[in-house]
């Protein structure tokens, strides 16, 4: 891959999408590049934080350089590479009116991100000229299993099960299910219809059979993810917010991270107050005849501050860099893609400085 | 009449709400009451056992304090606990369940996980206490965010139309009769008051709602601003003592000032969207930051136990 894989992980409500928006805008006000924003958050922030409808293809943003924003739909997807992977019309319509496919579609939030490793290097497959991919990934340690289920799901679709199903799928046509399962297949298929019962196990089979195409299609491409994220110019950023399990979330993430052997480039953090925070706000708190909603609000601020304290300090060696992003205002008004852009420069000066 | 609180109250909620904390408060409370209470969550990691200081117990309980015994569910755990702890079958735990082909197809087929949380909530509720000695009154169930766990609510049905026999097709129908009843099932739905978390909130009663076939338990408001700011959107004391701060942290503490602010306004669109929506209605939960001396994840609990006492009240 050529273009730069930037992606941004964090719990739910920490900023992640909106940052991330903010970060591609910055990125693509420089007109050289060419630069895509993947959301994979279900809830759509992201169209929220842009302003302009998405859907799961591409879409251009306006702004400054030449910016697509795409929104990932599990659902949309798969029945784009279901449609270009099985030219067949009957396969197809089998496979629509699988139960094991319904199912699947029907219940593709929790795999979102297989469907999201996929979908990024399927970006960068059909657009060559791209300089720069910004993901936002699911919120929560959820979407570690971005990392993690790759390799599961490739063990999966290499293991033997999958190939002893597909046998029995075609060997059903021909004869009982009892008389063509031999050998070490036995147990596993005995097993199956011990669990699920034999009309289950058969649907399985045929499903199986029928997504063979699209399943090896996403294999590559989640294959491909794979690698760039390995790639030495791909930027991990852990986002978190000014909260109190904000520094346990960020280390967990980074332990995760390092399991799978990456490491992120930064630790982020957002919504941050400025240095002398606390210091001259309890000067203040002591102020006579501060009203008691205005002590209410300095002790507040002042717990803020400390705790920010605190993350700092609880994250400061989980990677090679923190950033600290004050917060800002605006990202609620007319003009918020400018702001959005301002952030997203702050975030990468910070990150070019460290 | 408003109904019998439900033996299993599933927590909902977008991510960085509190769910984690409601959960704990709820069964706080609860146990203030007289209940045997457990927490159940589904993390990667666990978040509530390190607040009292305690090591994570995977699947099985440990007490928090007298009353409260906290769990996470844990796939291997529970697959373990139901085919040789439930089941008896420990040779065909060993040799199938636990081959290495038919664990590939466990960790790569989406809602297994689901099924086997769910079905551990159900065996948790009837036969655990004569298997294995474990007998709650309560259940509080730390769901996972939004998008996971709204989708956890549609499982038994989707899985119903799978036309499964044998042990799952048996699963299946007791998970299904443990959701489909109002004495065994409930949830209710944590937000924060602010935009988005309102709005996914707002999206997420009616499909839960309609998932579950039946009203929510309650809505809670966490993080509630109501009693640290005034609705005066710009207090003189704001420009009077904030005059003798240097500009960046003024301009820190007008953001600070202006998110509660905009929390305080956000709470009063809730209680008119969800009044009818919940059997008990709409608990708020003040902002702690600030107003607890010391802040530690368990004093928030336990304060935030006492502003739930009405939730849990029993009927009368």
């Amino acid at each position: 891959m050529t273009a730069r894989l930037h992606l941004l992980l964090g719990a739910g409500g920490v900023g992640k999408t909106t940052l991330a928006a903010g970060y591609a805008l910055a990125l693509a006000s420089d007109r050289a590049r060419r630069v895509g924003l993947l959301g994979i958050d279900p809830a759509r922030r992201l169209q929220g934080a842009l302003g302009v409808p998405l859907s799961d293809l591409e879409a251009s943003v306006p702004s400054a350089g030449t910016l697509h924003a795409a929104l990932l739909q599990p659902a949309e997807s798969l029945r784009r590479w279901v449609a270009e992977a099985s030219p067949d019309a009957d396969a197809r319509a089998r496979l629509l009116a699988n139960p094991f496919f319904l199912a699947l579609a029907d219940r593709l939030a929790t795999a979102t991100d297989i469907f999201a490793a996929a979908r990024v290097a399927e970006w960068a497959e059909q657009d060559p000229e791209l300089t720069d991919l910004v993901v936002d990934t699911a919120p929560g340690l959820n979407a570690i299993e971005f990392l993690r289920r790759p390799s599961q799901l490739a063990a999966f679709l290499e293991g033997r099960l999958v190939g002893w199903l597909r046998w029995l799928s075609r060997a059903e046509r021909d004869g009982p299910l009892g008389g063509v399962v031999r050998g070490g297949a036995r147990r596993v298929v005995g097993g199956l219809v011990r669990i699920g019962g034999t009309r289950l196990l058969l649907e399985l089979a045929e499903f199986l059979s029928l997504v063979e195409g699209v399943f090896a299609c996403m294999l590559r491409r989640v294959q491909a993810t794979e690698a760039w994220l390995r790639d030495p110019a791909t930027q991990i950023l852990v986002v978190t917010s000014v909260r109190d399990d904000g520094a346990r979330m960020s280390r967990e993430l980074v332990v995760a991270l390092r399991e799978v052997g990456l490491a992120p480039r930064a630790v982020v953090i957002n919504r941050a107050v400025p240095a002398g925070f606390v210091r001259e706000l309890r000067a203040l708190g002591d102020a006579p005849n501060l009203p008691a909603e205005g002590a209410r609000v300095i002790r507040y601020a002042v717990a803020y501050a400390e705790m920010q304290d605190r993350l700092l300090d609880g994250v400061k060696d989980s990677a090679r860099a923190t950033v600290v992003l004050e917060a800002v205002r605006g990202l609620d008004a007319d003009a918020r893609l400018s702001v959005l852009e301002e952030l997203g420069r702050t975030l990468n000066h910070a990150l070019s400085a460290s | 009449m408003v109904p019998r609180l439900p033996r299993i109250v599933f927590v909902l909620g977008k991510g960085g709400v509190g769910r984690s904390t409601v959960a704990a408060a709820m069964a706080t409370a609860l146990k203030r009451r007289g209940e045997r209470t457990l927490v159940f969550e589904w993390a990667l990691s666990e978040a509530i056992a390190p607040w009292y200081g305690l090591a994570p117990g995977g699947i099985d309980p440990v007490e928090v304090e007298p009353g409260v015994a906290v769990a996470n569910f844990r796939l291997d755990d529970s697959l373990r606990a139901y085919f040789v702890g439930h089941l008896g079958l420990g040779v065909f735990y060993r040799h199938v369940v636990n081959g290495r082909a038919m664990r590939r197809l466990i960790e790569a087929a989406p809602g297994i996980a689901e099924m086997m949380f769910l079905g551990h909530l159900c065996w948790l509720t009837t036969l655990a206490e004569q298997e294995a000695g474990l007998g709650f009154d309560r259940i509080v169930v730390d769901a996972p965010a939004t998008g996971h766990g709204g989708s956890l609510l549609d499982l038994p049905a989707t899985l119903a139309s799978m036309h499964a026999t044998g042990l799952l097709g048996k699963e299946v129908a007791r998970v299904l009769e443990m959701m489909s009843d109002r004495r065994w099932t409930g949830a209710l739905v944590v937000t924060t008051p602010e935009e988005l978390a309102v709005e996914e909130t707002l999206e997420l009663v009616p499909r839960a709602t309609k998932s579950l076939g039946r009203p929510l338990v309650a809505a809670v408001v966490n993080r509630s601003a109501a009693g640290l700011v005034s609705e005066d959107a710009r207090p003189a004391w704001l420009d009077t003592y904030g005059a003798s701060l240097s500009p960046p942290v003024r301009a820190g503490l007008e953001i600070l000032h202006a998110d509660l602010q905009s929390r305080r306004r956000f709470e009063g669109a809730v209680p008119t969207s969800l009044a009818g929506a919940t059997e008990r209605g709409v608990f708020s939960l003040n902002e702690q930051l600030g107003i607890v001396p010391e802040i530690s994840q368990r004093a928030i609990v336990s304060a935030l136990a006492g502003a739930l006492a009405g939730l849990c009240a029993e009927a009368t």
